[in-house]
């Protein structure tokens, strides 16, 4: 159980669930602002084969909750397992099943992009004897075999994406985090890392996608969470919150979902109004 | 602890080390070249300017000179070099202060043993110390006048059948008996133990402060902190690869030193060696090898504590800096020739470990002072050790969200902002404990 590397060969839950998440929560304390929750109890689960999309505005506590995920932070209370490992108790095993991709998790600029490959494959543990054929694979997978010798800080951001999408998988984990993985690319970058998370998707793995961007999620997640100053205010399939809302695209039913909470409806829509800027007491988050 | 993941971002540091340039210029260029070329430059001007003083003639008057000894009127009369003046003693000693003499000579009349021999002297030069000039022309005139003196007592010796061996009790010129071997030993003595702390030094600080805060400042410090190694190994990894580079920059600089102090100090000696020698007893190499290696892991340490509370490389470079004091200040003490180790001495850090190579180069090993001064640093090293484990517990500090500053960071954790209203919340709770 504990050599989980082979792609969906991975320790499970209850019920076959890859990720579980039960009452999830982070509090920090911020000079400025006291007691902040930045995570208020949050369920969910997710299944391998899936893409779970969590969405929710700038400041929801998105990055805090796959942090916690990606055991950076330690929850403040309730419980995460991640390929069955606890993510308070087995860090180290959550962290060997898992790939996290985030525009905070930068590529080494002075290794090159095969270095780069071989580094993660072996420091994540993926067996020493093929490590050698997998970076191989992955450099032909994702089309990085005319740069794979270049230093990656000479490497265009298009190029650089790529590269980091190929050490996120590098060790093949089975369950595969990304925090916000289009912002600041351009359209045909954005298209293509959608297209790398259905093929990830249809491989087995399970995939959690963070993202403010509401195409986005309709395009790619199967079932969505809208988050929203720590809470998940619904959770479903596209077609579960068409019909609990009546809306049919998803920005409307973000916009219903959110106006819903007691004291929410003044700050829709209101361009620099309190709820751009969100609980977390994280940067980033 | 998992030494394979140790071993594997280890390799990962050192390689992306040895690919910056500054780290390359720090850590290789500068102990190799840069010491033994500031040094040759400094000698050379030196002598420069010394070549320039000799020039000039020595304006002296001579004073009380006893009639058995009017050849060295003569043999300073007959130099060059030499304006031998007249005046009395009060004049002469107003031309001295007025600048329009270079020194004054008095001739006095033996003592102690040396008066055994009739008319044997001594004398006594002034001289002005704030004019290079003057300094000059005291260096010519003692030199005439002990040469001057060797002769005659020589000479004087042997009109009474004073055998050779019992010469030296009339002797007022003093001789230096160290041998060549010693002389460089005090050389090196001088020289090693401080290039090697400096550059330890030197060599430990652009890698602590690139492995920590240039690895916030370029978003990877997050990279790292979600690979499956536990933190300690990452953070061992990190604290070796410094050490590691602080070691090679000292050992390259000691060997370049070593190599090249002949050649350093040729102009100083007049384009010979001086009949100094220059080797390092066998077992001082063990003892200067513990030595950098306990420097290493102390500034590494010392460094990477620092700089990790910085968002930015230039950050960075400001918090480490004032460690370069805290490294010259105890330095001073260490390079003093006229100590050895004490037990003191020894609980003193950094002074100890140059004191201790010091010693080991003159060839003495005291072994319980020795081991004392390995302690106390390995000591501090585990001071450092424990104070890193439990800084890096925190996620205020993992995630760099304390505002780059050590301050803030210790306002927030023993200020009243710790644990917030009725204690409920910890500022940053801590980390993941792997």
């Amino acid at each position: 159980m504990d050599e989980s590397h082979g792609g969906t060969g991975v320790n499970r839950g209850p019920e076959g669930r890859s990720v579980d998440v039960r009452d999830l929560r982070k509090t920090f304390w911020d000079e400025s602002r006291g007691e902040v929750r930045a995570v208020d109890g949050i369920d969910f689960d997710c299944q391998p084969g899936e893409v779970f999309g969590l969405l929710g505005a700038n400041g929801a506590g998105k990055t805090t909750t796959l942090r916690m995920l990606a055991t950076i932070l330690r929850p403040s209370g309730g419980t995460a397992h991640m390929a069955g490992y606890d993510v308070v108790e087995r860090p180290e095993d959550v962290r060997r099943n898992l790939g996290f991709y985030s525009a905070s998790t930068a590529l080494y600029p002075r290794l090159t992009a095969r270095e780069t490959l071989e580094f993660f494959a072996r420091i994540n543990h993926y067996p020493s004897a093929r490590v050698a054929r997998r970076v191989g694979e992955l450099i032909e997978r994702f089309g990085i075999t005319d740069y794979a010798g270049v230093r990656v800080e000479k490497l265009s951001s298009g190029m650089k994406q790529k590269v980091s999408i190929a050490r996120t998988v590098a060790h093949d984990p089975p369950i595969l985090v990304f925090d916000e993985p289009t912002v600041g690319l351009d359209v045909m970058n954005a298209l293509g890392m959608r297209n790398v998370v259905r093929a990830l998707r249809d491989e087995g793995k399970t995939i959690i996608f963070s993202t403010h961007i509401m195409s986005e999620a309709e395009k790619v997640c199967d079932r969505i969470a809208i988050l929203h100053r720590g809470r998940i205010l619904a959770l479903g399939t596209l077609e579960d919150h068409r019909e609990r809302t009546g809306k049919h695209y998803l920005e409307d039913i973000f916009v219903q979902y959110v106006t819903a909470v007691p004291g929410q409806d003044e700050e829709v829509g209101a361009p620099y109004g309190p709820a751009a800027n969100g609980p977390d007491g994280e940067p980033g988050a | 602890m998992n030494w394979h993941d140790v071993w594997i971002v280890f390799g990962r540091e050192m390689r992306t080390a040895f690919r910056e340039r500054t780290v390359i210029v720090n850590g290789l260029l500068m102990p190799v070249f840069l010491y033994p070329l500031m040094l040759w430059a400094a000698f050379t001007a030196l002598v420069f300017v010394q070549g320039l003083t000799e020039g000039y003639t020595s304006r002296v008057v001579l004073l009380n000179v006893p009639e058995a000894h009017r050849a060295l009127v003569d043999t300073l009369r007959a130099r060059e070099d030499v304006d031998l003046r007249e005046a009395g003693v009060a004049d002469a000693l107003w031309m001295l202060d007025d600048g329009e003499l270079d020194a004054v000579v008095e001739v006095l009349p033996a003592e102690g043993g040396a008066a055994a021999l009739a008319d044997n002297f001594r004398v006594r030069v002034r001289y002005d110390r704030l004019e290079e000039r003057s300094i000059q022309a005291r260096i010519r005139i003692r030199e005439i006048i002990d040469d001057y003196q060797v002769g005659w007592v020589q000479r004087e010796a042997e009109a009474m059948g004073i055998p050779e061996d019992e010469l030296e009790r009339f002797r007022v010129v003093p001789r230096n008996v160290s041998t060549g071997r010693e002389m460089g030993a005090i050389v090196l003595g001088q020289m090693i133990p401080l290039f090697l702390v400096v550059m330890v030094a030197v060599g430990c600080f652009i890698p602590a402060i690139d492995t920590t805060a240039g690895e916030r400042e370029r978003s990877t410090w997050e990279t790292t902190m979600t690979v499956a190694a536990s933190r300690l190994s990452v953070v061992t990894a990190k604290y070796l690869h410094v050490a590691a580079l602080g070691i090679i920059a000292g050992v390259l600089n000691v060997v370049a030193v070593f190599v090249s102090i002949g050649a350093v100090l040729r102009p100083l000696l007049g384009g010979s060696d001086g009949g100094l020698s220059f080797s390092i007893p066998w077992l001082a190499v063990p003892v200067m090898s513990a030595g950098a290696a306990c420097l290493a892991l102390l500034f590494a340490a010392a460094m990477m504590i620092l700089a990790a509370f910085a968002k930015t490389f230039k950050e960075g470079q400001a918090m480490v800096t004032p460690v370069y004091g805290l490294v010259l200040l105890p330095l001073v003490l260490g390079t003093q020739t006229d100590r050895t180790l004490t037990p003191l001495l020894a609980a003193i850090p950094v002074a100890n470990v140059a004191m201790m190579i010091r010693d080991a180069l003159a060839g003495v090993f005291h072994w319980p002072l020795i081991a004392e001064t390995l302690a106390v640093t390995l000591t501090l090293v585990a001071g450092c050790m424990v104070l890193a484990r439990g800084v890096l517990r925190f996620e205020e500090f993992l995630l760099g969200s304390h505002d780059g500053s050590v301050w803030r960071f210790l306002k927030r954790r023993l200020g009243r902002g710790r644990h917030g209203p009725a204690g409920r919340v910890q500022a940053g709770a801590e980390a993941l404990g792997d």
